[in-house]
């Protein structure tokens, strides 16, 4: 039987397992040893810090809604109670929407920090200096913004500079206070305003960040850190481009129609696409129009807006379903297209109103807080004293900015939080920390006061 | 053992035709007691003599001698009770074996290899498919509830051909796959389900692709000693299927089993009218007005000062409100989605041989409607086994299944667009289905339920074939050659279409599609070499070697489209907005096995097995990993103390040690450090140019979650085999666990693979048969089993969160699949509010939230009785389970005193709840203040979902063979079968086996998942 002589044959395939057969490499994904090397993946890595910057879990939808639930302007509608207690301000620390924020933010810090600290030693003769500087100012501003979404939500937080690249890499890094937070987004503000470029003259990318787009944030920061002098002096460098930021009339100008993106009113909003798309119009919209409604536009709202003598032009910010439910319209588009907006212009001239009226500059202030007026087609505000005008500017913001995350941040910043909202435990002006990030901390992230 | 019973004798239906002492000259026909077929290869000896013929293929022998009469007739069959017949005539007579209940001689297929029961050093079940094929269900899984120890099955709904949960002997990972390895005939069969559209969460059983009409008979491996041979598939036991083929030397043989039926849902939720549903939101609005002025909340004086259910709604235009409770109505559409589904099933086969060929065709159509609107289940199967002896030496054959699959998807689960018990469950029942202007209305966020039974499209067609070639050489009579190149490929392509009447495709998305297909293919090829050889009568050993390589590559296509020019265009192509992606990966492996089993004189017995597997999934440094085992027996009834102890015929004593491994579940590239693309971001205002963002952290460390698993057993025999005891216990602990470790968020990760977690699972499992009655024309046999397993995680760096808002938890010191609630202690009587332990002040702070109860049953299993009396067979399994709980979402929603208002139907149960001080109740006032309803995490919704259920009843008869027999057909036999005739449980839902989602970490969450349905069906079966 010649039998034998043919077996090798049929066992050899089993031991051509060399080592290849077991080095499988993805297709779909590459290797993070390959991300930084040259100026076209310098690009698409800072591209990739605005997509996570615009990510569902941050300036998408959940960021923002930590703004406008834990304000006035809005009521529960749907069926999780996370979303109500933003609302009742009974935030428990086990809320999963705080975690979901807390990472997505920090995983675009991460992503930012991949980019500050590779792309300035990438060897490539089409990565010029220019480019450089504007790839990594780019970073340094959108680190600056999350430091700074990340310290008024939660007060001092761990800052880290460095990209991560292996699991215990920030093992050690121990909770920062607010004022080190606050420090750390003013020296990056600073960094990125050196790097940026001034923005095209008459032809502004407000998807992008320039140099404008960096004192535009500046002058938010100082107006959080109450210096106002600053505060004004930057809002004024901004507002003076006038051939590339302008109040749009009406004020849906700015979001409607559908064709409305990226337009002069927007120093800073992030751009979506039918591939990328922006998961907030489903939280706002009704049913019958392929949302949640997760919440919706609060009764004392919907009375502020449509009245023409308080809201103007603006209740375009809400329409009403066939069954007479009010929501929020701000989001609309399909596919999911809608602007996240960051910094408008309607702000600036708000920072600065408020900055002036602080600093007793009350015809200045009533001029700016006019011309945010006057575009929602309401007549000049009668407030005469300092502290008419402040509380003229707090309730106009309430408005202009209804739907974007400023209304919680506004009374907690200006200590009107207890009078307005009756948050009277100063505790609670932080969200307690996301418990699942306390336990992981190894006792580096101690809960804020009043959260277990 | 050759020792009949004599009321065996009793029941001969010998006819004693006349009185002859000449020579004799006997015919006959042996058959199989049950079926009534004739036994081909049986032997007929005549007591006392040499003389000795073998039966035909028919099963025919004839004895023509000159032996006197009368004379003895001893009949013998493998795997049949033996039998002797006294015999004064020649003449042609019948004889009926019965089939052995002592299993000792059975052949059990063990890994790469069979043996005999009375050799195995390993605890294995074996389940004959004949015995559960009267159970509906798509998939031969979900049909082997209550049927084998240590194997627990759980529907998670009762959708036919959805994937259930199995686990044998526990759960042993956390993120790797838990799910028992399947062989269908050599070859490893993908179990994972392929499935991308949103089905609610719930996902597809790829084991529904084979027709169980199909499957011979299924072996569960279940210690070390009998799974370590598969290295790192084997930690979750193996599950081997050993699928239909022909005899050689046998008569073709037709079989048609036709059977058709219908099946219902037994129990629908209670809910309230229109009229109660107002009146509770009246008062939910009242006594939140009294809570708002206590309070001082302005905005809550101002929302609940006036209830909605007010005014008349005769005259709308004087009140505001929606009408007095009393002029509610009530619109009832739990009724109009569920329906009495139709159940069809056809399977012919062909089986024969001759001296060189033996072959099995078959054929199946089955179509399994569910419950519930609109979904459906229908497979088309084919099969062809053909083995061929090209000489004495060799032997080739092969393995064909080739099958289509059908779905009728729909989105029975989770999430409101599309959600069909959404729609028809969560919709409050006072709300019309029409707008005042005859246009559908939709409520709540959810579909309009008419609207979504015209228009459901969600189609899944999967196209499978599981086969191989093999080729055996017997090299030497002690030496065996054995290879096979075996291939699972399935062609999995998913449709889904919205159109602008839904929902998911309403305005402005204008209609909305997907495309899928996903292609995944498994090919194996193996070598073994095996010898066993008894040396001097008394040594018996066996040695076998082997290798495979496997690879396993998937490609997945997707393309998207919105925004349809009318519902007239249904294709991708025709949609203004379209997006695609398409994704491919590859794991591959490679390994090599021994085993080496010795017995002395068939009473001391051990068995070494081994085996190394390289995988790609890992990093460099842990690629392979090395999985032993041990097992030794001792069969106590072969010493001579217990020889003579007729009582016990068997008497075994087993243990066994080893460690197996775990691989799969994970993701094929789970050691790396990877970038994603498609972060695309613009440069200038609008259009995408691509981006890159870190996708996770690489662990070059990664390896190997290995089980190390220690068994002891115990197999006993009593009274001539008519009691047959199997007994284990069991202490598994997994160590290196796959799992994604969570890190802190401030890396910019949420976690990554890492070997950390070390989990043990300690359990018993016993099984008792017993033919309580066995005589010529009666018989009774009970098989009763019963499993215990106690999990608990040992080790874990970090508690892990599950399912959107964490109602489950796996920590260090519980059970997997532990609840994460805060505990309602009871209903304050004078007050009405929701107590809980923890609260301060009538906060309750996070640190109050706790584990509780465990999804897991504390022990499970069956009984099933058999009665044959003639041609009657009745067989009645009920199956239990004891001590899991399941949390009641339905009733979590639907409980919600009025807090949600228009947007969820409100329970009947909300009708107790507390209303005047003194009342005693676990249903607290209705407010929108204070703990009672605004914690999404009440234990009160977590139920004890302890039931017994009778899993089958099946009865059937025979029609006897003089009448079969005139019709030239060999068996005929009717039957009724029936499931889920009965459930008893204290579970409030419709049912206690349901489960929201596929997502393994995950069981015990009941939503809108519809129950398991009761099913009758009538059968009919002929062989010619």
């Amino acid at each position: 039987m010649n039998l034998k002589k043919y077996l090798f044959l049929i066992l050899l395939p089993g031991f051509l397992s060399c080592h290849k057969f077991l080095d499988q490499q993805p297709v779909d994904y590459v290797s993070d040893q390959v991300t930084i090397v040259d100026a076209t993946s310098a690009q698409t890595a800072v591209r990739g810090i605005y997509r996570k910057l615009s990510s569902d879990n941050y300036y998408g939808s959940l960021f923002q809604s930590f703004g406008y639930l834990s304000g006035d302007n809005v009521q529960w509608t749907g069926s999780q109670s996370i979303i109500q207690q933003f609302i009742t301000h009974n935030l428990k620390s086990d809320n999963g929407n705080l975690e979901s924020v807390w990472t997505g933010i920090y995983s675009t810090i991460n992503l930012a920090n991949h980019v500050i600290t590779k792309v300035p030693g990438v060897k490539d003769p089409s990565l010029t200096q220019a480019l450089s500087n504007q790839l990594t100012g780019e970073a340094y501003l959108i680190r600056a913004l999350s430091y700074f979404d990340l310290v008024r939500t939660w007060g001092g937080v761990p800052i880290v500079l460095t990209p991560t690249l292996t699991p215990s890499d920030k093992d050690t890094v121990k909770r920062s206070t607010a004022a080190q937070v606050y420090a750390q987004v003013l020296s990056d503000l600073n960094t990125a305003e050196n790097l940026l470029p001034a923005p095209a003259s008459g032809s502004p990318n407000p998807v992008r960040a320039n140099k404008e787009t960096a004192q535009a944030l500046k002058a938010r920061y100082y107006l959080y850190q109450g210096q106002w002098a600053d505060a004004a002096n930057y809002a004024s460098l901004v507002i003076g481009d006038v051939k590339n930021y302008t109040l749009l009339k009406p004020y849906s100008a700015f979001f409607f129609p559908a064709s409305a993106i990226a337009t002069k009113e927007s120093v800073f909003e992030l751009s979506y696409s039918a591939t990328n798309t922006n998961g907030h119009r489903g939280y706002w919209q009704p049913p019958a129009n392929g949302g949640t409604r997760q919440w919706a536009p609060s009764d004392a709202f919907i009375s502020l807006v449509n009245d023409p003598t308080i809201g103007g032009n603006r209740n375009t910010l809400v329409a009403k379903t066939s069954a007479g439910l009010w929501y929020g319209n701000l989001y609309y588009r399909s596919p999911a297209t809608d602007p996240a907006y960051i910094i408008r212009i309607a702000e600036l001239y708000l920072i600065r109103a408020e900055a002036r009226a602080q600093q007793d500059d009350v015809s200045d202030a009533l001029a700016d807080l006019d011309t945010v007026r006057a575009r929602a087609a309401l007549v000049p505000s009668t407030a005469t004293t300092k502290d008419d005008i402040l509380l003229a500017i707090e309730n106009e913001r309430r408005i202009e900015f209804a739907f974007e995350p400023h209304r919680w941040y506004d009374l907690v910043r200006t200590g009107r939080a207890a009078a307005v909202l009756g948050v009277s435990d100063p505790r609670k002006y932080v969200f307690p920390l996301p418990i699942a990030e306390v336990n992981l901390s190894k006792g580096n992230l101690p809960q804020n006061d009043g959260y277990q | 053992m050759k020792r009949i019973v004599p009321y065996l004798l009793l029941l001969l239906s010998i006819r004693v035709m006349g009185q002859n002492t000449n020579n004799i000259d006997i015919t006959g026909k042996i058959y199989d007691q049950k079926t009534g077929v004739g036994l081909p290869g049986a032997t007929v000896h005549i007591k006392g003599t040499t003389h000795e013929v073998v039966t035909d293929k028919d099963g025919r022998f004839r004895f023509l001698t000159g032996q006197k009469l009368p004379v003895v007739l001893q009949v013998s069959y493998v795997g049949y009770q033996a039998r002797e017949v006294a015999e004064n005539t020649s003449r042609n007579i019948d004889i009926w074996l019965a089939e052995t209940s002592s299993q000792l001689n059975d052949v059990v297929v063990v890994g790469y290899g069979t043996q005999r029961r009375k050799d195995l050093t390993s605890a294995i079940s074996t389940i004959k498919a004949a015995e559960v094929a009267g159970t509906p269900v798509a998939s031969f899984d979900a049909q082997l509830q209550g049927k084998a120890p240590g194997l627990q099955i759980n529907s998670n709904a009762g959708v036919p051909g959805d994937g259930i949960f199995v686990r044998v002997r526990g759960t042993t990972s956390i993120n790797a796959d838990n799910n028992p390895l399947y062989i269908v005939d050599g070859v490893f069969v993908n179990n994972t389900s392929l499935q991308t559209v949103n089905s609610g969460g719930r996902s597809t059983s790829p084991l529904a692709d084979i027709n169980p009409a199909d499957i011979e008979n299924i072996e569960v491996l279940k210690d070390a000693s009998a799974t370590a041979i598969y290295g790192s598939r084997g930690a979750n036991g193996v599950v081997i299927v050993t699928t239909k083929r022909g005899g050689f030397n046998a008569r073709s043989k037709l079989n048609l089993d036709v059977s058709t039926g219908a099946a219902w849902a037994p129990k629908l939720w209670d809910l309230t009218t229109g009229p109660q549903h107002a009146a509770l939101v009246n008062e939910f609005y009242t006594n939140s007005y009294q809570d708002a002025v206590a309070a001082n909340d302005p905005a809550g004086i101002n929302k609940y000062k006036t209830q909605p259910f007010i005014g008349s709604a005769l005259n709308p235009g004087v009140t505001t409100g929606r009408g007095t409770p009393d002029l509610q109505k009530t619109y009832d559409r739990l009724h109009e989605i569920f329906r009495t589904g139709n159940l069809q099933n056809y399977n012919l086969s062909l089986s024969g041989g001759n001296k060189e060929t033996r072959y099995y065709l078959g054929g199946g159509y089955t179509r399994q409607e569910a419950d519930i609107k609109p979904l459906y289940f229908q497979r088309v199967s084919f099969k062809l086994n053909v083995d061929e002896k090209v000489n004495e030496y060799i032997q080739v054959g092969v393995s064909n299944n080739f099958s289509r699959t059908f779905r009728n998807q729909g989105r029975a689960g989770d999430g409101p667009a599309g959600g069909l018990l959404q729609s028809a469950l969560h919709t409050p029942t006072y709300l019309p289905e029409l707008n005042a202007d005859g246009t559908p209305a939709r409520w709540a966020g959810f579909d309009n339920l008419q609207v979504l039974l015209k228009n459901y499209n969600v189609n899944t067609v999967s196209l499978r074939y599981i086969g191989n070639l093999y080729f055996d050489a017997q090299i030497t009579p002690e030496l065996k050659f054995h290879s096979t190149f075996s291939l699972d490929y399935n062609n999995y392509n998913e449709s889904e279409y919205w159109n602008n009447l839904t929902q998911l495709g309403a305005p402005p998305t204008n209609g909305l599609a997907t495309s899928t297909i996903t292609q995944s293919s498994t090919w194996i090829n193996e070598q073994t070499l095996s010898y066993r050889k008894n040396f001097s009568g008394r040594h018996n050993l066996g040695v076998l070697i082997g290798n495979t390589v496997q690879s396993n590559p998937v490609n997945i296509t997707f393309a998207q489209g919105s925004g349809f020019p009318s519902n007239a265009y249904k294709n991708i192509s025709s949609a203004a907005t379209r997006t695609s992606w398409d994704s491919s990966r590859k794991a591959n492996l490679s390994s090599f096995f021994a085993r080496i089993d010795y017995n002395f004189a068939n009473k001391y017995y051990v068995e070494l097995s081994g085996r190394a597997d390289g995988s790609s999934k890992f990093g460099v440094n842990n690629k392979w990993g090395y999985f032993p085992s041990v097992g030794v027996s001792w069969r106590a009834k072969e010493e001579t103390f217990l020889k003579k102890v007729d009582a016990i015929s068997d008497l075994k004593l087993r243990a066994s040690y080893g460690i197996t491994g775990n691989q799969s579940g994970i993701s094929f590239y789970a050691s790396q450090g990877l970038w994603s693309g498609g972060y695309g971001y613009p440069d200038g205002s609008s259009g995408d140019q691509p981006g890159a963002a870190p996708f996770q952290l690489s662990n070059p460390n990664l390896k190997w979650e290995s089980t190390k698993q220690a068994n002891l057993g115990l197999d006993l025999g009593l009274l001539n085999g008519r009691i047959t005891v199997d007994f284990n216990v069991y202490y598994k602990y997994t160590s290196n666990a796959l799992l994604l470790l969570p890190i802190p968020g401030i890396t910019g990760f949420t976690n990554y693979y890492s070997n950390a977690g070390e989990i043990s699972n300690k359990g018993y499992e016993l099984g008792i048969n017993s033919v309580n009655i066995r005589n010529g024309a009666f018989t009774w046999q009970t098989n009763f089993s019963i499993s215990g397993n106690t999990n608990k995680v040992e080790k874990l760096p970090a508690p892990i969160y599950q399912y959107n808002r964490n109602w489950i938890v796996m920590q260090q010191g519980s059970p997997l699949y532990s609840f994460w609630l805060y505990k309602q202690l009871y209903v304050d009587p004078k007050t009405g509010a929701s107590v809980f332990e923890g609260q301060v002040n009538g906060t309750l702070p996070a640190s109050a939230r706790q584990v509780m109860h465990n999804a897991m049953p504390k022990f499970f299993g069956g009984i099933n009785n058999t009665v044959t009396w003639k041609g009657f067979d009745l067989s009645v399994l009920f199956s239990y389970q004891y001590g899991n709980y399941t949390y009641n979402l339905n009733k979590f929603f639907g409980e919600g005193g009025g807090t949600r208002d228009a947007n969820r139907v409100i329970f009947s149960d909300q009708l107790r709840r507390w209303q005047k001080p003194g009342d005693v109740t676990d249903v607290p006032r209705v407010t929108a203040y204070g703990l009672s309803y605004t914690i999404d995490q009440n234990s009160r919704f977590l139920e004890d979902a302890s039931f017994i259920r009778l899993r089958s009843l099946t009865l059937g008869y025979t029609i006897p063979r003089r009448i079969t027999e005139r019709l030239k057909v060999e068996t005929v036999r009717v039957y009724f079968s029936g499931t889920n005739l009965l459930l008893l449980t204290k579970y409030t839902g419709p049912d206690p086996e349901a489960n929201v989602t596929g997502i393994e970490t995950v069981q015990g969450l009941d939503l809108g998942t519809p129950p398991q349905p009761r099913t009758i069906q009538f059968g009919l079966n002929i062989t010619l």
